[in-house]
């Protein structure tokens, strides 16, 4: 009875079972097929995965004329959800002089590209794990996690405001566009993920 | 020859990484630790680390997204 | 496909009790339904909203979580690992995708620059931002952030698809965290001497586009190749 390895015998052709594996009851399994544990099944290198994002984003950028980012619309729907609340997150300065979008008229969720993307991630990642059969809900283990997610999400969140972006709006996308602010940034979150480094290894391990 | 069992499910990335690597140092060589992740990043950076260093390893898919890093301590 | 990049482990199987087998459900089904919920939402952008362009960044966004779920992409792994525990393959696939959308993009912004010779034409295909002592705070608040959250923002998206249920709450605290940076804007803008029209496009900064591309990608190939160096040295142990 052999497991069935992601890893152990190495990539594509080296593995040998059939093209098409038909079981006892007829159906034919597709998770055996080649082709489909290429693409689906077996991980990608990282560096098929960083040009496919490239990729992704140039064609971002001539389909709207804008490139990726994420944190924007994170944003936005903080605020929209402010308002919901009863907030007036219309007036706050931020979208008068920096991202004056929100307050145009018609601008809802599907309206934004970045929410769309967004939501999109969040189901291509469900998707894709879905089609390898790798699916699983993973429980928060410990208190400290907690602490983790709580803190590292608000971090986050308004060192993003501060830099105008994030990995990929401040950088992924900042550094091609050729804004110096990207390179800034890339030094800048280096520093930070040496002190987050530190700070993981004493209270998060 | 002993056979440690490491559970690091529910562990973020790089837990499983920095406990594997503290835990290989408590270890007799010939000794196997069996690491058992759910994190889709440690099946990759706990084997590529396990590599460098010169461990034999082997990955096993044993349930949907739960995997077993085994690693055999080599020196 | 190309080889991965994690090498082949001893052809000698590791002596052990191997693990009982569990009877595993199918997936694909709710694969397929998830499928049909996102052509739902295409629909609904590209014939009730009329907007075929939405329904492209939406089957966009879809590709961009798939890709990094299949990769194990993680950019907080690239920024961390190389002094965590030595390793910079991430960091190299990384400068990999920046000079692979820097011709992307350097592309489309000559095209649009060559139109009548003005920058400006460029710059609105930019993501040009403000830049100062800010975007330094702000890296390295984001740095910190992201290291303990176990994901940045793209990491955190995409794990929480991958069902983990710390993400699930980092995602609305990272909502929090950027409403109430937009909120305190004025504090922070004064305190940090934030100047909104200080953007720097590097191709007029520089005088031109060859000037610019020739720096960067220099600084690309030299940062793989320290990437590479520093890779290849032995394993950090903590």
């Amino acid at each position: 009875m052999t497991p069935d390895s992601e890893l152990s015998r190495g990539p594509g052709p080296a593995a040998t079972p059939p093209a098409i594996a038909v079981d006892q009851g007829g159906r034919v399994r597709l998770r055996e097929r080649e082709t489909y544990k290429t693409l689906f099944v077996n991980p990608w290198t990282y560096t098929t995965g960083a040009v496919v994002l490239a990729l992704l984003n140039v064609v971002l950028l001539l389909a709207t004329g804008k490139a990726w980012g994420v944190t924007t619309s994170l944003t936005y729907w903080g605020a929209w959800a402010w308002r919901w609340l009863g907030g007036q997150p219309q007036h706050w300065r931020y979208f008068a002089e920096i991202k004056p979008a929100f307050n145009r008229p018609g601008f809802d969720f599907l309206a934004d590209a970045g929410s769309l993307t967004n939501v999109g991630i969040v189901l291509g990642a469900l998707l894709a794990a879905l089609l390898a059969n790798q699916f699983r809900v993973k429980k928060l283990k410990a208190k400290r996690q907690i602490v983790a997610a709580v803190a590292g999400g608000l971090l986050m969140g308004f060192g993003a405001r501060l830099a105008f972006g994030c990995n990929i709006g401040a950088m992924f996308t900042a550094i091609p566009a050729l804004s110096l602010h990207g390179w800034v940034f890339l030094v800048s979150i280096f520093a930070g993920a040496a002190v987050g480094s530190r700070l993981l290894l004493r209270y998060f391990v | 020859m002993s056979e440690r069992i490491l559970d690091c499910l529910g562990e973020a990335c790089p837990i499983p990484l920095i406990r594997t690597q503290k835990a290989l140092v408590d270890l007799a060589v010939g000794d196997v630790l069996v690491v058992q992740v759910d994190h889709s990043c440690a099946v990759k950076n706990v084997p590529e680390w396990a590599s460098k260093v010169g461990h034999n390893y082997e990955v096993d898919e044993i349930d949907d997204g739960q995997w077993e890093i085994v690693i055999e301590k080599v020196h | 496909m190309p080889a991965t990049e994690t090498p082949l482990p001893s052809a000698r199987r590791i002596a052990r009790i191997a693990p009982a087998r569990k009877e595993r459900a199918n997936q694909l089904p709710y694969a397929l339904v998830l499928l049909a919920v996102a052509a739902a939402v295409a629909y609904e952008l590209v014939v009730r909203r009329e907007s075929p362009v939405s329904g492209f960044v939406w089957i966009v966004g879809i590709a961009l979580g798939l890709a990094m779920q299949r990769s194990r992409f993680c950019f907080t792994a690239a920024m961390r690992d190389p002094l965590l525990t030595g390793s910079t393959s991430l960091t190299k696939a990384v400068i990999v995708g920046l000079a692979v959308a820097t011709a992307g993009f350097a592309a489309a912004q000559f095209g649009a620059f060559s139109k009548a010779g003005q920058f400006a034409d460029a710059m609105k295909l930019s993501s040009l931002d403000p830049v100062g002592l800010h975007t330094v705070v702000g890296g390295v608040l984001f740095g910190i952030g992201a290291v303990i959250a176990g994901g940045c923002a793209t990491g955190t998206l995409m794990r929480a698809g991958e069902g983990f249920v710390q993400q699930w709450l980092a995602l609305p605290f990272f909502v929090v965290g950027s409403a109430a940076g937009a909120a305190s804007y004025p504090l922070w803008k004064a305190a940090l001497f934030v100047d909104p029209k200080r953007v720097v496009y590097l191709p007029k900064a520089l005088g031109g586009f060859g000037l610019a591309l020739v720096l960067q990608f220099g600084l690309l190939l030299a940062a793989w190749l320290a990437a590479d160096w520093w890779g290849k040295r032995k394993a950090t142990i903590h």
